[in-house]
């Protein structure tokens, strides 16, 4: 029995981030997989612009530990442990956010947190690993999300037959970064400006940009921190928080309504801007200029949805992993 | 002081009716002046020996990176060549897996491994890619007397469904001309023997009985051509010359004594003319004559699908009566995934065999092994799974003493297949950015 006989699975995610400088990734990390225990995802990529390995052995545990729930029906097959793809990009030193869950043992001394990278060989080809999770996904059945530097994505644009793929195979990329429609240089894309110039130029498919004026007016509240995770003793994302600063401290979650958005962009979340042009300037900062055959928009925060979207951020980011449904068959 | 020796061609063949034999290298085809560093060095060679369903990667792969320690136990025969290895980790063939074409990871792995390409799945319209052997041959094909040999041991069809809607012909060929034209290997160790040193033209079976009923050995055909070379030889080329007539009539004495056997064993059996009923023996006669096709520069590219994929051979001779590819789906069944193992390592020997000889063969300073790229593996990892990630490969041989081996080289996950494959190219002369789904040359194989 072939798969393109049955309905298509749930949306592909290839999030692309920068594990480790700010809490907003973790957080994201987790409202993705979130959206997989409701079936309204799937988390088929996820990769680092920086190149810390103990990042990469972060992000290994925390998918580790949501793809430990027991996988059942036709869609057992995509549950292999996806590699995590860790790029050549600037050298982060290891922070806290990481360094503090899996310095984390059980009683016996083994790790709290199951993963399996200790060296580089244990990470993945950024663009390799990207080109593959586009390549098994149906036609318009995933989207892109990026919360950290261009450089693995521009890279991956490089490769032969890979813009025709995202055009045949994405939505949409969604952006957490730049300011709109113009601001101050966004730290991202400072880290490298050559690839984010060439991601808003390149990219054969529409951008939807969450800029830092709309990423300022959310947050991802302390105190879903203390009571909603509560149903695991140990939790990653929990622990990462912690040590990320002192708590209790409310969290940006700029980059957790970027990997909303992505998945659910119909549910009103945001207003969207007429469609443009973004353009990244030499010292990193972002201009758009309006355009009818533009291919880029960028999310305006909307208050009358505030609370709708806090709730969306604590409630998907503190599910606990489900058994995934079987795929009814049409 | 007078000089006068002419160097002696390359391309020298000893002929006579309706046979040509290629020469090997000899010290006699360097000129006497050469400078050291203006001696033509020896041809680099490659040849891909491919076995199906998957691999005990229990027992194949090593947990460290670097110097190759103790091998495992399917590769342990390689251990006297150990230093001319290199074991890889983490390649990929992304085009074996499904990608939404469902069923068929043995039909898709095969036709992706040497192309990098998911072929369409089909019973008709074939369609995958060139592969990347025929890219080589096309280039530098000309420069040999056979662009390429496709081999192989175990007769199969072209046609049909052999994997869930892939087409046999997908599972039974290594090598692609062209997307729609493979190259079917062959499979008689009698049709190839008559094609490396015959008219290039393959006898047909009355010439062949006529041929064999005088019992005369192609060697008689062209004995005055070899006494002639003979006397223009010098001391160590006439021992190596020696040598490899000797070696050629040894594969003539097998083959003619498969073809007693063959006859004896049961006249209706169902496989050609000359091949071996034993798989060791086929083996060894097909390696054989893959070391002297090398050896005379016949060719300088050899894919080898010792059996097809999917195959459920059994090998009764090592006492396993199950077809090799049920075993595969042992489910982690210890007693199968033991018998899997077994055939494995029996495959192995054989292959260990042929690398005994190569490196045994000498070619100028160093050994034919020493010039060539002798990629072994399989298109899946675990047989069990389908897994198209970490495949089984090993190199063996260094391209002509450029690679550092003795080693496992360990590569980022999802590298593809095809980065191995985009610096063989080099290697063999062939320069181009990208091939398959390569992603760039593969990291870290060091020069020697």
């Amino acid at each position: 029995m072939q798969l393109f006989d049955q309905g298509k699975p749930p949306l592909g995610v290839l999030l692309d981030c920068d594990m480790g400088s700010t809490i907003g990734d973790p957080l994201a990390l987790a409202l993705l997989y979130g959206l997989e225990g409701k079936g309204e995802a799937r988390v088929i990529s996820v990769s680092i612009g920086n190149s810390n390995l103990n990042a990469a052995a972060y992000v290994d545990a925390v998918m580790r530990f949501y793809s430990s729930a027991p996988k059942t029906g036709p869609f057992a097959g995509f549950s292999r442990s996806l590699p995590v793809g860790l790029g050549g990009g600037k050298k982060l030193n290891d922070s806290p956010l990481f360094t503090e869950p899996l310095s984390k043992n059980n009683a016996d001394g083994s790790p709290l947190y199951t993963r399996v990278v200790h060296s580089l060989s244990d990470t993945a080809e950024v663009s390799a690993l990207f080109r593959n999770a586009l390549t098994s996904q149906y036609d318009g059945n995933c989207v892109v999300v990026l919360s950290g530097p261009a450089t693995n994505l521009a890279k991956a644009l490089d490769l032969p037959g890979v813009k025709e793929l995202i055009s045949r195979k994405t939505r949409l990329l969604c952006v957490a970064g730049g300011t709109y429609p113009d601001g101050p240089p966004d730290f991202n894309f400072q880290t490298d400006v050559a690839a984010a110039k060439k991601l808003f130029a390149e990219w054969p498919a529409t951008i939807v940009a969450l800029g830092s004026e709309t990423a300022a007016q959310l947050k991802f509240p302390a105190a879903s921190i203390e009571k909603d995770f509560a149903w695991s003793p140990a939790h990653p994302i929990v622990d990462a928080y912690r040590a990320y600063r002192a708590m209790p401290y409310d969290a940006p979650a700029g980059n957790m309504a970027a990997a909303l958005y992505a998945v659910h962009p119909q549910e009103g979340y945001f207003k969207v801007s007429n469609p443009g042009t973004i353009a990244v300037s030499d010292d990193g900062s972002t201009r758009f200029t309006p355009s009818s055959a533009g291919r880029h928009r960028y999310l305006i925060f909307d208050p009358a949805q505030e609370e709708k979207l806090s709730a969306a951020f604590t409630n998907l980011a503190s599910a606990k992993p489900t058994v995934r449904a079987p795929r009814v068959t049409k | 002081m007078i000089i006068t020796r002419k160097a002696l061609d390359r391309r020298t063949f000893l002929r006579g009716v309706g046979t040509a034999v290629a020469l090997p290298f000899l010290d006699s085809m360097v000129p006497a002046l050469a400078l050291a560093n203006t001696v033509k060095k020896p041809p680099v060679r490659m040849a891909f020996v491919y076995v199906p369903n998957g691999m005990d990667m229990r027992n194949w792969n090593l947990n460290y990176e670097g110097k190759l320690g103790e091998l495992p136990r399917i590769l342990k025969p390689l251990e006297p060549y150990k230093d001319d290895i290199i074991h890889f980790g983490n390649l990929t063939h992304n085009g074996g897996r499904a990608l939404l074409d469902g069923a068929g990871d043995h039909g898709r792995c095969c036709a992706s491994y040497l192309t990098g390409i998911q072929p369409r799945k089909t019973l008709v319209d074939i369609k995958a890619g060139v592969s990347f052997d025929q890219i080589v041959a096309n280039q530098i094909g000309n420069q040999t007397r056979f662009p390429s040999l496709e081999l192989g041991l175990e007769d199969a069809r072209q046609a049909g469904d052999c994997d869930s809607g892939y087409s046999c012909a997908y599972t039974n060929n290594l090598a692609w001309k062209s997307e729609t034209q493979p190259l079917p290997p062959i499979l008689d160790p009698r049709v190839l023997f008559e094609r490396m040193f015959g008219n290039g033209v393959a006898m047909s079976p009355e010439a062949r009985a006529r041929k064999s009923k005088y019992r005369r050995s192609i060697l008689d055909f062209v004995t005055s051509d070899t006494a002639r070379l003979e006397s223009d030889l010098g001391p160590s080329d006439r021992r190596k010359l020696d040598e490899y007539l000797s070696s050629i009539r040894a594969v003539e004495m097998q083959l003619e004594k498969a073809e007693k056997d063959n006859a004896q064993i049961d006249p209706h059996m169902d496989k050609p003319y000359g091949v071996p009923a034993d798989f060791a023996e086929h083996f060894q006669l097909m390696s054989d004559m893959m070391t002297i096709a090398f050896q005379a520069d016949l060719t300088r590219i050899i894919t080898f699908l010792v059996t097809h994929e999917g195959t459920s051979r059994a090998y009764r001779e090592i006492g396993i009566a199950d077809g090799h590819h049920p075993l595969t789906h042992h489910r982690n069944d210890p007693v199968l995934m033991e018998k899997v193992a077994q055939i494995n390592s029996y495959q192995l020997r054989q292959f260990a065999g042929w690398i005994e000889k190569m490196k045994a063969t000498k070619e100028g300073d160093s050994t034919l092994l020493e010039n060539c790229m002798i990629v072994y593996g399989a298109a899946l990892a675990d047989g069990n799974r389908h897994s198209h990630e970490d495949l089984p490969t090993i190199m063996v041989g260094r391209g002509g003493s450029h690679f550092k081996s003795g080693r496992r080289i360990v590569s980022r996950k999802e590298t593809p297949m095809c980065n191995l494959f985009l610096t063989m190219m080099d290697r063999m002369g062939v320069h181009t950015e990208h091939f398959g789904d390569s992603t760039g040359r593969l990291d870290g194989l060091d020069l020697a």
